[in-house]
């Protein structure tokens, strides 16, 4: 029995149609010629032009899908923009400006996209200045979790709805309150000032724009306004200072306007100058934390915040200034005060104090030493004040108290701050946010207080919009956008002139913004040339010389309480005030001092933790002991680090922390992490956020120095340090230290003596020859030949702020790996900065007092107030690399420039390379970092978003293979291009690695060592330079230079001497 | 009445007639296996193929599954490299060296050793390859003609030196080994009954059949061999000590190490000899062939390499002083007062205190002793390659940079795994293969004459 299968009904019931069909194999006939003279074929839907695009896309789909890596998002440019060359870099001149740091920037960008920012050296009153938040804010633009369009009660809306909405809500509402931080724009200045003569009712404006900033300096304005009628912030110049007094402001990192001072300071810190006749400042910090200024300075004081007040009285009265405040200086910071009070004797006019507390009494004794001294002319400037920083506590106070008690504005339009996360009763305030009819944030991410606010029009990001600032009367600069918008975002400017009527949206390309700071810039340049000012990025101002201001004396009251316990609040190099916790860049920055990466904490003196019962030493698997804090009945609990340098008494706490807390979509990398990927989730449900949040801590004047208790509680808490190791161990040959007059008088074998070994001379007897005369290897063709690339690093210049570490973050391509894997020591750092302590058995770091009884173990430990040296470490690119010659693949060899070069696809991971380095400065790929699941959350790499910021001249590392410092090879490739283009040889300091680049102090020198002219052959031919473990004979091509201290040390000095000749050199004459 | 005195302790002891050595040691892989070989290989491969998993975890994932860091690149994988490689030191000194010396007492042991010897490279092979971070292209080791640019390897690092010590040392035993397995496997193929053993006993047996001339080849053969291996005894160890004595760390750069290797190899290789046939001699009834006597020569050995091995290490000391080199002075100042002074002190007590109790004859020729101490050396050793990679490199120049060294669970795992994977091979090899070399043997057993002299009927005619 066969069954029978019909194709259809046709052939079951057997057609006369489907019969004739059957008996063709090839259903029509139709020939092409027929075909193609068919009229109606053009009116067919596919066009034989449409055909023939269809059929080479599926080839090229075909072709593109079976190659390894399709390539599924390329947009070719059919027409090429101006200046957009593929593969070459346009540079920007921009101004950066965050609400509490200023300065001029370069930003690089690759076809259309910016991904590197240095500062700019050119332009500006900056000078290159610098600190790593700065260069890693461009990972910011590429953050997935920026707000990506307006909303209102968290639905998402499109701008025209919320515009009328907000226009609405303007018109309807009773009082308008705009709180932004400082803002230094003349544009938008002018934007705010129509928006509060517009709303009005009868004649009297509704609207109030309060200046709110996170970290206050009311203080010093308050002061001004005391001693000199003037609510301003002078301009300091710490370049003109020869003897310079801090107390506790951390001007190199944090405090005002850093930026301009690291350069200014940087200037003066060079030993050199002083030999040729010019000067080297001398610095005395007397602080509680130990801060990158505290690490650098001279000489440093330790005291408790409540302790400012009678070191100030102290000076006052050494320099015969009348003083109702005691003037006992503790013992800890005696000599030091002793030195400062004999150097500001000499210096007078020449010297500089700063202090950086927020409290009007300390700044009121600021004054008046400063005037007493006659700095205000010479190192201050009066007349051309600072804008930055214009909060005024007590008017932020009362705002925030009328919100929380329900009697404020009923609209409130928040700008650039976050005060729900940054007032001290910022949860009081945040609750009573509910209450507010209108609460309308700017804020570019859903943080603590947009999540409240009932609209949100996010502002662009900064390499989005268009800006001018005026931080200074007498410089005007302008911010240009690098990219064009990324998300559905809109200018601030632009939605303040939009929601007063000023203006209408114009969409992405709009050129709102644009022609309103076109139009102020007109009227504060008449003749001026708007493109020529933005290609500089900046433009100066003459400022008619002010009738001089007059010191007057004010009363002083309400200075810092003392207490058992005293807390400080400080900001970390890193972090700042928490704006950029969300940048994984910058939370595995090691912070300059504790090396801590990914945490906050409590710092306290291990002299004390010993006496308290706190373990001292941490490592991958024993964290520290965990304590809580009270202040004014709010506690927090955090581990305790055990830092030298902190004033016993006294317990220190970055702020910044804590961000994300409720659960707020702040970022990815905001939130701490599991072992094997994904998010810590807390008791609550919520991720848990990084360290914990102290804003709460400050008093309600915003001072950040309060009286607290301590208390241990039961655990440990593991942290993520980069060193656990804090002394060099009386190393001499990895750093050197001297102070200046030993620098000054003495001869280079004193202070930097050169290694040497003994040999057999041609009479047979035995003679001490430097290092560099032995070798057991031929010599790499470098020397006189083409380039031989090398880099001299000043010790005496380097603060340690971490710049070059970002900066070489971005420019690298480094990896991200985050806490779980920067805790096993394993951070990616191709460059890091070694930061030692001194320890009691050392005159100075790396010099031991005395070599019969010199202790390892007691070596181990930090001094109570030790010195500090930072030693930023990259590979040092060895002419006789130890890791060349062990690589059985040859994976890592050396090139005819001296560039000690890794070859990534070659490599087969054995790793033999990094454990015979010397330096210990290459680093495993141990995952996939641009895809494991670890990092997801830490890595941009691994973001669709965030890998746009990948420099694309550098290669992404694969897992298993070793990477390390490239001496920036694509930076030196492009230089020779351009160079060689222009039918030149490369010019002396025309090369900057991105370390180099993002020196705000000018401490890093990179150049051809083989151009005898050129500064970095110079430099490694000093008297200071020297080369970090010249006895193992790798011949490195990095030298360091002697760190000088501008300090009396005299037993340092009494060992520092130049070493008598050897007896049988003596003996010769006999033999 | 004739006196005739003892002069040698005998090698085999008993009245053991040439077939009653054939029965010895045939019958462990005629009969069925006891109920405790089961359970041995059950855990054996358990843990073997745990190790194996965390192997495959760990190609999957990265090295980053270990617990080294941007210091320590290198801490139990190599440990475990070397230490295995120490261990299969053994199997080629008895068979080849003490064949050249016409030791005869190693006849009952060398068949044994140098299974334990290939199981142990073929181990000590693994941590190089899963080392790597990219194993995938480890063959890149190999000088092969290729296409990348014709990339050839670089002779002058010594993990390159290692890979061809390692493989020639490989290869030369494994052939060594089944040289002298041929004539045994054919004894087996004669007796075997059942089909299936007797075509796989024929195919190893590569067709021996006991003619005189192919006596003479396998004499000759086994001669030539010996001369061959004798040398990769010394050179291997001594190549393995070249990654570390050709480096810049202090700690690792020192001249002494090649001799120090090699002795410590011997060192723990003999030590796990005697943990291996001490339990084997048991089970499997060779109490006869494998005794007193053999595990005193052992424990000599054990006794020499031993005192050499402590000698070096003083002699480190002296010179890590004498040097006057600070970073030299401190790697072994650290090494014996640092963070990991408890893994310096457990390698010095075990290596160079424990050997010293064979000074005395009753400990020495105590079998329960000598197994405690067999496992204690053994122990010793892998704390004395720990000592040396990790505690050198977690503090060396730059204080910045120092670390401490935590392994991970995977660490451990693939560690213990290949002790499993390498029980797994040698019980394997104790069923299937003879564990005595039989043919050998024989020529040392007692001539008929001594047994005639021993027997009633000698003294009833005297």
């Amino acid at each position: 029995m066969t069954r029978k299968y019909w194709k259809g009904l046709e052939e079951l019931k057997e057609t006369p149609e489907f019969i004739k069909q059957r008996e063709n194999e090839f259903p029509s006939q139709v020939s092409v010629e027929e075909f193609l003279s068919d009229d109606k074929l053009n009116e067919t839907s596919t066009a034989r032009r449409d055909f023939l695009k269809f059929l080479g896309f599926s080839v090229a789909a075909a072709s593109l899908a079976a190659c390894e890596a399709p390539v599924t998002r390329a947009v070719p440019y059919v027409i090429k923009p101006e200046n957009v060359t593929l593969g070459m870099p346009t540079w920007y001149a921009s101004t950066y400006y965050d609400g509490s740091s200023y300065t001029s920037i370069l930003v690089k960008t690759r076809e259309g996209r910016p991904i590197f920012i240095k500062g700019n050296k050119d332009f500006g009153i900056t000078k290159g200045g610098v600190n790593p938040q700065i260069i890693a804010s461009v990972l910011g633009l590429y953050d997935s979790e920026r707000l990506k369009n307006a909303s209102i009660g968290g639905v998402d809306v499109t701008q025209s709805k919320l515009d009328a909405a907000v226009i609405s809500a303007l018109k309807s509402a009773k009082k308008v309150t705009l709180i932004s931080n400082t803002v230094i724009s003349p544009s938008m200045n002018r934007a705010i000032g129509t928006m509060a003569a517009d709303l009005n009712v009868n004649g009297a404006t509704k609207f109030e724009h309060i200046t709110y900033d996170a970290v206050s300096y009311s203080a010093m304005r308050e002061a001004n306004l005391q001693n000199f009628g003037a609510a301003i912030l002078p301009s300091y110049d710490f370049s003109k200072a020869k003897s310079i007094v801090s107390i506790g402001a951390d001007f190199l990192s944090t405090w005002l306007m850093a930026t301009e001072y690291a350069a200014q300071y940087g200037s003066r810190r060079n030993p050199e100058k002083e030999a040729e006749g010019e000067w080297m400042s001398k610095h005395f910090q007397f602080e509680s934390n130990m801060s990158i200024s505290g690490s650098n300075a001279d000489y440093r004081g330790m005291i408790k915040p409540s302790e400012q007040a009678a070191v100030l009285s102290y000076f006052i009265k050494g320099l015969g200034g009348a003083c109702a405040i005691a003037a006992t200086v503790p013992a800890s910071a005696e000599k030091a005060a002793k030195e400062a009070l004999s150097s500001l004797k000499k210096n007078k006019k020449n010297a500089l104090v700063v202090c950086g507390s927020n409290n009007v009494g300390l700044q009121l004794l600021t004054n008046q030493l400063n005037s007493l001294l006659g700095s205000y002319g010479t190192t201050i400037d009066l007349n051309n004040d600072l804008k930055l920083f214009q909060g005024d506590d007590k008017k932020v106070q009362a705002f925030a108290n009328q919100v929380i008690a329900g009697k404020g504005s009923d609209m409130i339009i928040f700008m650039g701050v976050n005060p729900v996360y940054t007032l001290p009763n910022g949860a009081a305030f945040g609750k009573a946010l509910k209450g507010v009819k209108t609460t309308l944030s700017l804020s570019a991410y859903a943080d603590e207080t947009t999540t409240l606010c009932s609209h949100a029009s996010p502002d662009h990001h900064a390499l989005e919009s268009w800006n001018d600032f005026q931080v200074k009367p007498s410089h005007y600069a302008v911010a240009q956008p690098t990219i064009r918008p990324l998300h559905d975002t809109t200018s601030a400017l632009e939605s303040i002139l939009v929601w007063n009527g000023k203006a209408s949206r114009a969409g992405k390309d709009s050129n709102v913004a644009y022609d309103y700071i076109k139009e102020t810039y007109a009227t504060l340049f008449p003749s001026g040339d708007f493109a020529y000012t933005t290609h500089n990025s900046c433009e100066n101002i003459t400022v008619a010389a002010a009738a001089a201001l007059t010191y007057k004396s004010a009363p002083i009251t309400n200075l810092p309480k003392s207490g058992a316990l005293e807390v400080i609040l400080y900001q970390k190099a890193a972090i700042g005030t928490g704006a950029q916790a969300n940048n994984p860049w910058l939370q595995e920055m090691p912070d300059p001092i504790t090396k801590a990466t990914w945490d906050n904490y409590i710092t306290m003196n291990p002299v004390e933790m010993e006496k308290l019962g706190y373990v001292t030493t941490y490592d991958q698997e024993h964290g520290l002991d965990l304590a809580t804090v009270t202040v004014n009945g709010l506690s927090v609990t955090l581990p305790v680090y055990p830092l030298p340098g902190q004033a016993i008494n006294t317990i220190g706490i970055a702020l910044g922390y804590g961000r994300g807390a409720n659960g707020e979509k702040i970022g990815k990398a905001a939130f701490q992490t599991k072992e094997y990927g994904g998010y810590e989730v807390g008791e609550n449900g919520l991720h848990v956020p990084i360290g914990a949040n102290v804003f709460a801590f400050a008093s309600s004047n915003f001072e950040l120095e309060a009286v607290g208790t301590i208390k241990k509680v039961d655990g440990t808490y593991k942290i993520a340090a980069t060193q656990i190791h804090h002394t060099v161990m009386g190393r001499h040959s990895i750093v050197r230290e001297t102070t200046l007059d030993t620098f000054l008088a003495k001869d280079k074998e004193a202070y930097n003596p050169a290694h040497t070994l003994q040999k057999l001379n041609k009479e047979g007897h035995h003679e001490e020859r430097p290092v560099s005369e032995f070798d057991l290897w031929d010599a790499h063709p470098v020397e006189k030949i083409g380039h031989r690339w090398g880099m001299t690093i000043d010790l005496s210049s380097c603060i340690g702020c971490g710049s070059c570490l970002v900066a070489c973050q971005s420019e690298n391509n480094v990896p991200v790996v985050g806490k779980d894997e920067v805790r096993r020591g394993r951070e990616m750092h191709w460059l890091r900065i070694d930061r030692y302590f001194a320890s009691d058995e050392e005159a100075a770091v790396g010099q031991r007092k005395d070599k019969e009884t010199f202790s390892y173990s007691k070596a181990e430990l930090a001094a109570e107030n030790p010195k500090v040296v930072h030693m930023p470490l990259m590979c040092h690119h060895c002419n006789h690399a130890p890791c060349e010659t062990v690589c059985p693949v040859a994976a890592t060899t050396h090139s005819n420039e001296g560039l000690n070069q890794m070859t990534y696809n070659r490599c087969i991971g054995t790793r033999y390379c990094a454990n015979n380095c010397p330096y210990k400065v290459r680093r495993f790929n141990w995952f996939n970092y641009p895809s494991y699941k670890k990092f997801t959350e830490v890595n941009p790499a691994q973001d669709d978003l965030g890998r746009m910021v990948l420099n694309p001249d550098v290669t992404v590392r694969t897992r298993g293979v070793m990477e390390k410092c490239s001496f920036c090879v694509q930076r030196i490739q492009s230089t020779k291009l351009v160079a060689k283009k222009e039918a030149r040889t490369i010019i002396d300091g025309e090369l900057a690695t991105a370390c180099s680049d993002a020196c705000p102090t000018n401490a890093i020198i990179v150049g051809d060592w083989n151009d005898s002219k050129s500064s970095v052959f110079a430099s490694s031919n000093s008297k200071r330079a020297y080369q970090a473990l010249e006895e193992v004979g790798v011949k490195p091509n990095v030298w360091y230079k002697v760190k000088v201290r501008n300090e009396v040390n005299e037993l340092l000095s009494s060992i520092q001497v130049v070493k008598e000749a050897p007896h049988h050199e003596k003996k010769k004459g006999q033999h | 009445m004739q006196k005739e005195a003892v002069i040698r302790e005998p090698l085999i002891l008993g009245h053991k007639s040439y077939h009653d050595v054939t029965e010895d040691v045939c019958r462990p892989i005629e009969d069925k296996a006891p109920r405790m070989w089961y359970i041995l290989f059950g855990i054996a491969l358990i843990i073997g193929l745990y190790g194996v998993g965390c192997i495959l975890y760990l190609l999957g994932t990265g090295i980053g599954v270990w617990g080294l860091n941007k210091t320590i690149g290198w801490a139990w994988d190599i440990t475990n490299f070397v230490w295995w490689v120490g261990i299969g030191h053994a199997g080629t000194l008895i068979s080849a060296v003490l064949l050249l010396f016409r030791q005869k007492w190693r006849m009952a042991i060398n068949r044994s050793a140098e299974a334990m010897t290939i199981f142990a490279v073929f181990m000590a092979g693994l941590f190089p390859l899963i080392h790597m971070g990219r194993l995938w292209v480890g063959y890149w080791v190999l000088p092969l003609p290729n296409q990348f640019g014709s990339l050839w390897v670089n002779f002058n690092s010594p993990l390159l030196w290692d890979v061809f010590a390692i493989s020639t040392y490989l290869s030369v035993s494994l052939v060594f080994w089944y040289i002298g397995l041929i004539p045994d496997f054919a004894t087996i193929r004669d007796r075997a009954k059942k089909p299936v053993a007797k075509k796989m006993y024929s195919i190893l047996s590569f067709g021996w059949s006991g003619r005189a001339k192919h006596w003479n080849r396998f004499e000759t053969v086994s001669l030539v061999l010996a001369g061959l291996a004798t040398p990769l005894v010394f050179s291997v160890h001594s190549i393995v000590s070249f990654d570390f004595a050709t480096s810049v760390i202090p700690g690792w750069h020192t001249t002494i190490f090649p001799p120090y290797f090699v002795c410590g190899a011997v060192f723990s290789g003999f030590a796990m000899v005697q943990t291996l046939l001490l339990v084997m001699r048991k089970a499997m009834g060779l109490e006869a062939y494998i005794h007193t006597k053999h595990v005193e020569y052992m424990n000599i050995v054990i006794m020499v390499t031993g005192s050499i091995v402590g000698t070096a290490y003083i002699t480190e000391l002296f010179i890590s002083w004498y040097s006057g080199v600070e970073y030299e002075a401190y790697a072994f100042l650290n090494r014996a007062t640092g963070p990991y002074w408890w893994a310096y002190w457990s390698m010095m007590t075990c290596n160079v205190i424990s050997p010293q109790l064979m000074w005395i004859r009753k400990l020495r020729r105590s079998l329960m002793f000598t197994f405690f101490i067999s496992i204690v050396v053994n122990i010793g050793m892998w704390f004395e390659r720990y000592v040396i990679i990790v505690t050198s490199i977690h503090r060396d120049y730059v204080p910045a940079a120092w670390s401490m060294h935590y392994p991970s669970h995977i660490d451990i795992g693939v560690y213990i795994g290949t002790i499993g994977l390498f029980f797994v091979f040698f019980l394997l090899f104790a069923r299937y293969f003879p564990v005595l070399a039989l043919n050998e043997v024989k020529t040392i057993l007692k001539g008929s004459g001594q047994s005639y002299k021993e027997s009633p009927d000698y003294h009833k005619h005297h």
